[in-house]
């Protein structure tokens, strides 16, 4: 059997030193290197996908001594939690690469970056060890400030710095959780799959960890109050890191929510239940609210991944709370289907902003109008991501969110309140679509060219995923519920 | 004797090497003496190898042949080299070349000295050989800025040195031997122990500009060569705060050390990158930068005794210090003193700045990097220790410490006419000297197993 995980996971990074080890390459060249070597790594993933998963805890496991000293080793491996995850990253940075493929300004700079960065996504999702898992983490950090700072818009500097700062600060708190549940393991390891098993913390220990964590994952989802980074980061990035922004990074968030507040400190997250589920539901409502007051369309968008990903939150929580195991695996099942959905959803719509701006230079709602008439194709494209976004039955986040409110009613039928979020997301979306798409058609933007090829390829298998994953989401949800509906709490 | 002296061969062989380099120097042959003294500490880095795992004392207890001792060689002789190579670079062709080469060799001896005492005799000794020749060293370029450097740190240093040997002469009262193991015994006179230790924290405090003994550090750094600041920011810092734990494990648990130790350690850290947030001077920010880095070892320090993970944590703390830190001052070296002359080296010569990047973004301790695993492994030894806020407190310097090296970082990338034009420009070494520093701060994050296999089997 290949390491096929392993090749996976460094194919990226061979590509990026392939492109530091040329130096005088051509820009098509690099984005050669860089398409194929995604392409690879989509291969890989989807042979991941063909192994599956399997429904005693990891599957796939491969595993080398690194620093035995301290119990730390590689291991990485997939769950039906992880694996739609990884292949969310490969089809997105795939995607993303296409995309770029026409940047001429620092080519060689900007792939290799962007290639580190999906070694680094992937790493995180498939970490089988704390330490790795920590590493991957922050490496994407590296690599997404240098992507903003270097490529991003008029106050570039200033954003990635406040990105940069902000999650810093914000992953530090997980170091000090990983060292609490070393120190109390019984063995010395940072092996994270003898965390879940038999979580090594107690008591007042335990919620520490937990808090810690969840500062952690606060920042990286986002959840509120601590999502000021967020739009400031979005509306400065290039289009292709705010793609992977939204569309992967803050996935590191929810999913560490789930792998390491939900799974290593079960008991402390369950006392802690009610508290985290309120801070879904404010999230969610408060994104969707704030999105209602931008004029800044990337903004806006930005806005309604802070209302999507507190769904998660709410989901998670939910099932923390759930005594009843089939209603927490719907819990479950509903929030890791929300983070695929939201990756392949928000991607396509910060690809059609990006889109936008290259051919207007603005993303002010006030300035656009009609553009359906002036660029139909493009102009449908986003209809329907916005019909996904806001929820619309037979696209992507309709079977994700239905899941989340159903077990939410089982639980804790307050907290559907926070259906709430999706009449006024519905209100977002209706109102961008009408000052940008509907309306009088202005001259100003007369001849501006439609979708071109490069822009398709990015675009139509968003698009045809995001409504494979409304009408039957059944290939997604039987491998997501294999590991969900055998958790043990 | 012939076994105590057999276990001192890479000690006797720096010593030689100080002499032959001086020797040469004579004969008005700097180049030979620049090539003793590198050919002979890689040499007694090769000798301190097999000792690894030696756990002993030499001469009557006086000085221990142990993990930090032998790692002490095996780090700061190699980081000795590399600064020589850097002080080739400043001090080619001036007029008494070689001597430079020579003092840094006996400086190291001191450093030496200091990490492996045993004894208080040779706290002393270590700080007055490295203080000796670091004052030369500082005072060489014989400009009014250097003169003033070294005065500076002249006095300050005999101050603190006064001080120290004044309350050594307590511990010495009270335990009736100069031997650091014989105050483990001394139980009845606790005042005599916390007068002594506080003399010691001055005396090597100094030495390890800990705050608020750190005055003379931005200084000295900035008036000295390049080379010298580099130097003076590992070699001597790394033996003194050795030394500290070497003091530290002998002192009885209740006479309240680690708490000192911890409050320095807050104190060292957090004045450090405030001060640092305001530099304007690429050497003065790296000064301030490697005082607060001194506060990370102390978390370490405060973990003697108590964790088992305190004295590896050190070791690869200090390799990776050792790497990163001698790596940022040999680009400083090459691009120039001030922020501004880095403006635009990132563009301009796309290789070193990855390269300082690296080196930046391992001081404020992100993986997979050296300085991730050192701090990593401090953090581990404070929390195991109890001392799990010291942590908080330390993790949270690290964010301000990002804000003080971005200030490198982004200027690098600006776009500058002019940039790089002088670098490397006056030669070969420094870009040697940042390609070992690389490629030691990427192996030491990677490949910590290879230091951690010594001390910890």
């Amino acid at each position: 059997m290949p390491p096929i995980v392993s090749i996976t996971l460094f194919l990226p990074l061979a590509g990026a030193l392939a492109i530091l080890a040329w130096p005088k390459a051509p820009a098509r060249a690099v984005h050669g290197i860089g398409i194929a070597a995604a392409a690879g790594t989509l291969i890989g993933a989807l042979a991941m996908w063909g192994r599956g998963v399997s429904a005693a805890g990891f599957a796939q496991v491969e595993q080398i001594e690194w620093i035995p000293s301290i119990g730390a080793a590689y291991r990485v491996g997939v769950d039906g939690i992880s694996l739609p995850l990884v292949l969310l990253t490969a089809v997105l940075f795939l995607l993303a690469f296409v995309y770029a493929a026409n940047l001429r300004q620092q080519p060689r700079a900007f792939v290799a970056l962007g290639l580190l960065l999906e070694t680094a996504a992937i790493g995180t999702f498939t970490a089988l060890d704390a330490i790795l898992f920590y590493v991957f983490f922050e490496v994407s950090l590296v690599s997404m400030y240098f992507m903003i700072a270097g490529w991003g818009h008029e106050e570039r500097q200033r954003a990635a710095l406040m990105f940069f700062l902000y999650t810093l600060l914000g992953s530090l708190p997980l170091l000090l959780a990983i060292l609490g549940l070393y120190l109390g393991s019984p063995e010395p390891s940072f092996d994270m799959r003898a965390w879940i098993a038999d979580p090594p913390l107690a008591g007042a220990a335990a919620t520490w960890a937990l808090v810690a964590m969840l500062i952690t994952f606060a920042v990286k989802i986002p959840a509120i109050p601590v999502h000021t980074w967020l739009p400031a980061a979005h509306v400065q990035a290039p289009t292709v890191g705010s793609v992977i922004l939204a569309g992967v990074m803050l996935k590191f968030g929810t999913y560490g929510l789930v792998r390491f507040a939900l799974q290593m400190t079960p008991d402390a997250f369950r006392d802690a239940g009610l508290i985290i589920l309120a801070l879904g539901v404010v999230s969610a409502l408060y994104g969707a609210f704030a999105a209602l007051a931008q004029t800044d369309l990337k903004r806006l968008v930005a806005y309604t991944s802070i209302n999507h990903m507190g769904y998660v939150i709410v989901g998670v929580a939910v099932a923390a709370l759930a005594l009843d195991p089939g209603v927490r695996a719907i819990a479950l099942d509903g929030a890791v289907l929300q983070m695929v959905s939201h990756g392949l959803v928000t991607g396509a719509l910060f690809f059609l902003v990006g889109m936008l701006q290259d051919r207007t230079h603005t993303r002010e709602m006030g300035e656009f109008g009609g553009l359906l008439k002036t660029v139909p194709a493009l102009g449908w494209s986003f209809v329907l991501a916005a019909f996904a976004s806001l929820g619309l039955p037979g696209l992507a986040h309709f079977p994700a969110e239905f899941q989340v409110f159903l077990a939410t009613l089982r639980v804790e039928p307050v907290a559907v309140i926070v259906v709430l979020g999706i009449a006024i997301t519905a209100g977002v979306y209706l109102k961008a679509l009408r000052e940008t798409f509907l309306g009088e058609d202005r001259p100003r933007w007369q001849g501006l060219p439609d979708l071109s090829l490069r822009e398709w390829l990015a675009l139509a298998p968003l698009l045809a995923l995001t409504v494979a994953v409304g009408v039957a989401p059944s290939w997604l949800l039987d491998v997501i519920h294999r590991t969900t509906a055998a958790l043990a709490l | 004797m012939a076994r105590d002296l057999s276990l001192l061969i890479p000690e006797i062989a720096v010593l030689l090497t100080a002499v032959g380099a001086l020797s040469a120097e004579m004969l008005r042959a700097p180049r030979a003496a620049l090539a003793i003294a590198v050919g002979g500490l890689l040499v007694a880095t090769g000798l301190s190898w097999p000792l690894l795992g030696t756990d002993t004392t030499v001469f009557g207890g006086s000085f221990r042949i142990d993990a930090l001792s032998v790692w002490a060689k095996l780090i700061l002789l190699p980081a000795t080299a590399l600064c020589l190579l850097l002080a080739r670079v400043d001090v080619r062709g001036t007029a008494r070349e070689g001597t430079v080469y020579s003092l840094l060799c006996f400086a190291t001896l001191g450093a030496l000295a200091l990490a492996g005492a045993g004894d208080a005799m040779f706290l002393v000794l270590g700080t007055l050989l490295t203080g000796l020749a670091t004052f030369a060293l500082v005072a060489y370029p014989d400009s009014d800025a250097a003169t003033e450097a070294a005065m500076k740190f002249f006095v300050f240093a005999s101050v603190t040195g006064a001080i120290m040997i004044f309350g050594l002469s307590y511990w010495f009262g009270a335990a009736g031997s100069t031997l650091l193991a014989e105050l483990a015994g001394v139980e009845d006179m606790p005042l005599a122990v916390i007068l002594g230790l506080i003399a010691v924290v001055v005396g090597l405090g100094y030495k390890a500009s800990l705050v608020p003994f750190h005055f003379w550090a931005p200084d000295a750094y900035e008036g000295a060569p390049v080379s010298v600041a580099a130097y003076l920011s590992v070699v001597p810092k790394v033996g003194a705060l050795f030394a500290f734990a070497q003091v530290v494990r002998d002192l009885p648990a209740d006479s309240g050390w680690a708490p000192v130790m911890a409050g320095l350690a807050v104190v060292t850290m957090t004045y450090g990158y405030l001060a640092a947030l305001v530099q304007d001077n690429a050497v003065r920010l790296l000064a301030y930068s490697s005082i607060a880095q001194s506060g990370y070892f102390l978390l370490g320090i405060v973990a003697v005794g108590t964790s088992a993970l305190a004295l590896p944590s050190l070791i690869v703390f200090a390799a990776a210090y050792a790497a990163m830190n001698l790596g940022a001052f040999a680009v400083v070296a090459g691009a120039g003193r001030t922020l501004d002359a880095l403006a635009g080296l990132g563009r301009a010569r796309p290789w070193i700045g990855v390269a300082m990047v690296i080196f930046l973004i391992s001081l404020v301790g992100i993986p997979p990097l050296g300085g991730f695993v050192g701090k990593f492994l401090l953090f581990a030894a404070a929390i195991d220790a109890h001392y799990t806020w010291l942590a908080v407190v330390a993790i949270a310097n690290s964010v301000l410490s990002l804000a003080v090296y971005l200030r490198i970082v982004v200027p690098m990338y600006r776009r500058v006419e002019t940039a790089g034009a002088t670098f490397p420009g006056q030669g070969a070494w420094i870009g040697v000297v940042t390609w070992v520093a690389f490629v030691a701060t990427l192996a030491i994050g990677l490949a910590a197993q290879l230091i951690l296999a010594g001390p910890m089997a």
